[in-house]
């Protein structure tokens, strides 16, 4: 060893023990970070990886989509009846699931059970909690007639038809989930293929 | 889209009832102006009636203006918009789109008019009025700018209604029928008992003008004022808001006729 040769102090056990620590928690500090930051990115972008679900939410009635449309063949414009006339597409009233459900009943148990609670709630008056799946901000006016009346009109296919375009295949959810990201850039993006107008005011005012 | 809106209005004929302040009012979702907004100068009125008193007691008159955003075709709000919240589309509206806008107000401090609002507070109405908000209008969150549209909603949705009944959606198709020119016409022109406000499409005249071209026939009740009053600028009444200003409104303004004048002329002439 030269004299007044610079040697680094060899760090005792206490400090060995701290700069672990400090290590290990680091790193798992960077790992939450990009986690974290990858989830709200992709929640940005509109498809949550991590805690994304498959399923839609729970409603108050496990109203299948599957029996009515697949299995009955019914179209989304018997219950949904305003999406071809105005900008919502309107949940039916209980009394419209009433017209059937006087006199159809389930039949399986369960779905006795659930179209028990439609008729409670035709007979007390109560409206039905449904949790909305699709939404759009207040600032976004969305015309449900405008785009099935331009699809249906160009492709020459039903009303129905058009639904899917945005919604998936609800007839094959058990429970309805949303399938598009429903944000600006997917509405633009469908604007421009279609050659609709993209002004701002288009949707927003 | 070819249009250019416009309005008339007709100072000879206006009352000052606010019949418009308050149709604007409810059609257009605009919070409740109480009296302490407007001792701060923070109301929301995207129309209102200014009055003015003329003449010595008792010779006093009262003039009545009624004031909007005029829809410049050289607005001095748009182009001070860093966000680009305001521009000026292909229906020669001047449009404000609120989830741009980051309310730096610098808009506003422009508009010789003082036609634009800027949200203060939250907007809050009574519970009893919560379900008489019009669905198809934005409610305007506290830190944007609001101001008049020209009813856009209402254009909208007459034009989708057109499109489906007669097959096409142009102006002139609309005006021809009268049941969609009134849908298409803004809530307050809809609620003016003495027909103060004409609402239309001002293309065809305001492009013959523009290129030095002979004036069309005019196609709606707005192109009519408008093409008596370029044909006959000498005797016509018609001048425009603060019009030295440069902004080229698309608000026309019919001046006051007083029954002393017209003596005098008739005595004089």
């Amino acid at each position: 060893m030269i004299p007044g040769d610079f040697q680094i102090k060899k760090p005792s056990g206490k400090q060995m023990m701290l700069l672990s620590t400090l290590g290990i928690g680091g790193l798992a500090a960077a790992v939450v970070v990009v986690l974290g930051l990858t989830w709200v990115i992709s929640a940005w972008m509109g498809t949550p990886i991590i805690f994304a679900s498959e399923e839609g939410p729970e409603q108050p009635i496990a109203f299948p989509h599957t029996t009515h449309v697949q299995d009955l063949g019914m179209d989304c414009t018997f219950c949904h009846r305003e999406v071809t006339k105005s900008a919502q597409a309107t949940i039916p009233s209980v009394g419209m699931c009433m017209t059937c459900h006087q006199v159809v009943d389930g039949s399986t148990e369960a779905a006795q059970a659930e179209i028990e609670k439609i008729r409670d709630a035709y007979s007390s008056g109560d409206p039905i909690a449904w949790v909305r799946v699709h939404r759009v901000p207040d600032h976004v006016h969305f015309v449900h007639d405008a785009h099935i009346s331009f699809f249906s009109e160009r492709d020459g296919v039903a009303p129905t038809a058009v639904c899917s375009t945005c919604h998936g295949s609800v007839g094959s959810m058990e429970k309805v989930r949303q399938v598009r990201t429903l944000k600006m850039s997917d509405c633009v993006d469908c604007h421009r293929d279609n050659g609709a107008p993209t002004d701002c005011t288009t949707c927003h005012y | 889209m070819a249009e250019s809106w416009g309005m008339i209005v007709d100072l000879d004929r206006c009352t000052g009832c606010q019949a418009c302040v308050v149709a604007c009012q409810s059609e257009n979702n605009i919070p409740i102006n109480e009296e302490e907004h407007f001792n701060q100068r923070r109301a929301i009125q995207w129309i209102r009636v200014e009055r003015y008193w003329e003449g010595e007691f008792p010779n006093v008159r009262a003039r009545f203006v009624p004031i909007f955003c005029q829809h410049c075709s050289d607005a001095p709000c748009e182009p001070v918009c860093p966000v680009y919240a305001t521009y000026h589309n292909s229906e020669g509206l001047n449009v404000q789109v609120y989830n741009r806008c980051i309310g730096t107000r610098f808009c506003a401090n422009g508009c010789p008019y003082h036609a634009r609002f800027f949200n203060f507070w939250e907007p809050e109405w009574p519970e009893s009025l919560t379900n008489q908000l019009n669905p198809d209008v934005t409610v305007r969150s506290r830190g944007i700018m609001e101001k008049c549209t020209f009813c856009i909603q209402r254009i909208r949705r007459t034009k989708r209604a057109a499109t489906k009944s007669e097959g096409d959606s142009s102006a002139e198709t609309i005006f021809a029928n009268p049941e969609l020119e009134r849908a298409l016409s803004p809530a307050c022109v809809n609620a003016c008992p003495t027909d103060t406000l004409v609402f239309g499409d001002l293309f065809e005249m305001l492009s013959a003008r523009r290129a030095g071209e002979r004036l069309p026939k005019p196609k709606n009740r707005a192109q009519e004022i408008v093409r008596r009053e370029l044909q006959d600028a000498e005797n016509g009444r018609g001048y425009r808001v603060l019009e030295e200003k440069g902004t080229n409104p698309s608000v026309i303004y019919l001046s006051k006729v007083d029954k002393e004048t017209v003596e005098e002329a008739v005595s004089h002439g």
